[in-house]
């Protein structure tokens, strides 16, 4: 019954190209991603602390899971996996969604260039700040990155629903990723566009990231705009029904 | 103010004497390179910037800049090459023709820094410094080539020629009062400088009449190389990247004919200097596979970048090996970087950080520097 309510609002596309569904979260019972493993395959273990252990200090249960991995079907690790102190998931995420083409490896260096020129800018305000405000001044580009997205997450977020004929929108709570999600691609689509083509990508993101973190700028603009919008159509808060 | 403590003490061991932890030191207040010494291995020495901007308008490299500008102070690490480097400059016999000192190694492991640390202590010692920060910027990427006045064989290029005037006279400015040109040089129907005028003139006249130019750094080069024999000065020619001399060239002429080197009147004059038919004074010079034409990435021996021309041109030299950082000089630069707070990142001071870093820069002092740089 799910499946085939699913299969009618996919049907919908054709109406309205570019809408977000809302209806995705009839029954969450289908799956509408799938994975090349059948089910048997397990995830793998990535701790390189797990696998330092010596022999002699496993537990009953350790050994016997250890045994029992001899047997089963493991899948590869992801080739983003590492063990890293330095890794960061936020900035994995970020640099993922720069990438074009897959050109990771252009994606990396704009973000550590990125990164560069944030500490470096940092670093002058410091040298050249009073005592007190030598302690205020944050230098830790990884600190003020975080910072940055924080400040640009939405709270609530408007949802296009069908209802009469019209899509109304309607404003809605997000989760947390959505939010996060929002934040990076608001902050992306900011750097790619607003910017003028002699000025390199790694200059204007550090410059939009030290602006996000002071709470200032067109990307904590445009998320103060989608909470005025949504506080607009308050009217219409009744439309959601989950 | 003497020198620190070195980094491992040896303490006998006594019961009552308590065991000191070798503290890791990274700095000396010891600015004099002439002072240098095993002791001081692997320790940084500050170069005050007033002297910086004197004796290096150019020459070093762009990353070494930016921190210097980042961290409001220039820190060079005395390390093994360049003290013996420096050793070898101390004993030098002026009586004898100039010894030629070629640095090199892999890329990134501190060849231009060495040559910069044995300018400033031929600097400090009133030497005459004749310093070509990078031999491969005359020989690629020339917007203005002109048909040269002297000889119609050769070619000039006014705009290499006199941005390298303006840093010769920044930093030999109290020499070109003092010495004395040799010849009578006409530059065209209106202008010469007549024998006896200070080489100063020649410089003034190379930065003036930018057509002139590099007939001017031929002639301060000439002029150099023949009064350095009498005693007046102690020369001191140092080039990077000087394989660039006996390679390939990317210029063409206007019928997309390729240039040799030897075409090009800077290099012909360049390569005269390189000769160790003068004395009274020495030769340091760099190979340089980053800027170089046409050689392979993983290049960095003296034949393989010199080339059968440029070895033998260079045949005799004392050769020294730059290589990456031992595992002592490499903890000195993470805890130069930590004190100056360049690493902000909270897992960098840790153990496993610290491990992390040497795997991935393998001790190379050029990564290590680009990896600390975003951490």
């Amino acid at each position: 019954m799910a499946a085939s309510a699913l299969k009618v609002v996919r049907s919908w596309s054709g109406l309205a190209p570019g809408v977000t569904f809302a209806v995705w979260s009839i029954p969450r019972q289908t799956q509408v991603r799938w994975s090349r493993y059948s089910p048997e395959f397990r995830d793998p273990l990535t701790d390189k602390e797990h696998y330092r252990k010596p022999v002699a200090g496993l537990t009953e249960e350790e050994k016997y899971e250890k045994e029992l991995k001899k047997t089963q079907l493991i899948k590869a690790a992801p080739t983003t996996t590492t063990c890293s102190v330095f890794a960061d998931p936020v900035i994995s995420k970020f640099t993922n969604m720069m990438m074009k083409g897959g050109n990771k490896i252009l994606a990396r260096s704009l973000i550590t260039q990125t990164l560069e020129a944030v500490k470096r800018k940092q670093f002058e305000k410091h040298r050249t700040a009073s005592a007190e405000e030598q302690a205020i001044i944050e230098r830790n580009p990884y600190i003020i990155f975080h910072q940055a997205l924080k400040n640009c997450e939405p709270v609530i977020g408007l949802v296009p629903i069908l209802r009469g004929g019209h899509f109304y929108q309607v404003p809605v709570p997000l989760a947390d990723q959505r939010r996060r999600f929002l934040a990076m691609k608001w902050m992306i689509t900011e750097c790619r566009e607003h910017k003028h083509r002699r000025i390199l990508m790694p200059e204007k993101l550090s410059h939009e990231l030290l602006q996000a973190f002071h709470n200032q700028g067109p990307v904590i603009k445009r998320k103060q705009e989608m909470h005025k919008m949504a506080e607009a159509n308050r009217a219409l808060a009744h439309y959601r029904w989950w | 103010m003497g020198t620190q403590a070195p980094q491992s003490i040896d303490v006998q061991p006594d019961n009552q004497v308590p065991v000191e932890r070798p503290r890791t030191i990274s700095r000396t207040n010891e600015t004099d390179p002439a002072q240098h010494g095993e002791q001081h291995e692997g320790q940084h020495y500050s170069v005050p910037l007033q002297d910086l901007k004197t004796v290096f308008p150019h020459g070093l490299p762009p990353r070494f800049v930016m921190q210097v500008k980042t961290f409001g102070e220039a820190c060079l690490m005395v390390r093994k090459p360049a003290l013996e480097l420096l050793h070898y400059l101390k004993n030098t016999n002026f009586a004898y023709p100039a010894v030629r000192y070629v640095l090199y190694g892999e890329r990134g492991t501190g060849k231009t820094l060495s040559l910069c640390h044995a300018i400033h202590f031929c600097a400090k010692h009133g030497w005459l410094i004749l310093h070509i920060p990078d031999a491969h910027l005359w020989v690629k990427n020339c917007r203005e080539l002109l048909q040269s006045t002297y000889n119609k064989q050769r070619f000039d290029q006014p705009l290499e020629a006199s941005t390298w005037l303006k840093n010769f006279k920044i930093t030999n400015e109290h020499f070109l009062s003092q010495i004395k040109v040799q010849e009578k040089y006409i530059w065209n129907k209106r202008e010469s400088t007549e024998k006896g005028s200070p080489l100063g003139e020649v410089v003034e006249q190379g930065i003036t009449r930018v057509k002139n130019a590099t007939d001017a750094v031929g002639i301060v080069l000439k002029e150099l190389k023949r009064q350095s024999s009498s005693g007046l000065f102690h020369l001191l020619v140092a080039v990077d990247g000087v394989n660039a001399l006996w390679g390939r060239t990317t210029l063409k002429r206007e019928d997309k004919s390729p240039i040799a080197p030897e075409e090009l009147a800077l290099i012909y004059n360049l390569r005269k200097m390189m000769w160790n038919d003068w004395h009274g004074g020495a030769i340091v010079l760099t190979l340089s596979q980053t800027g170089s034409l046409f050689k392979r990435s993983k290049a960095y021996l003296p034949h393989e970048l010199l080339g059968k021309e440029g070895f033998d041109a260079l045949d005799p030299f004392v050769p020294i090996l730059v290589s990456n950082y031992n595992l002592k000089e490499f903890e000195s630069c993470i805890h130069y970087y930590l004190e100056n707070s360049w690493l902000q990142h909270e897992k960098a001071p840790t153990e496993e950080g610290k491990k992390e870093l040497l795997f991935l820069s393998n001790a190379n002092p050029a990564q290590l520097e680009r990896l600390c740089a975003y951490l």
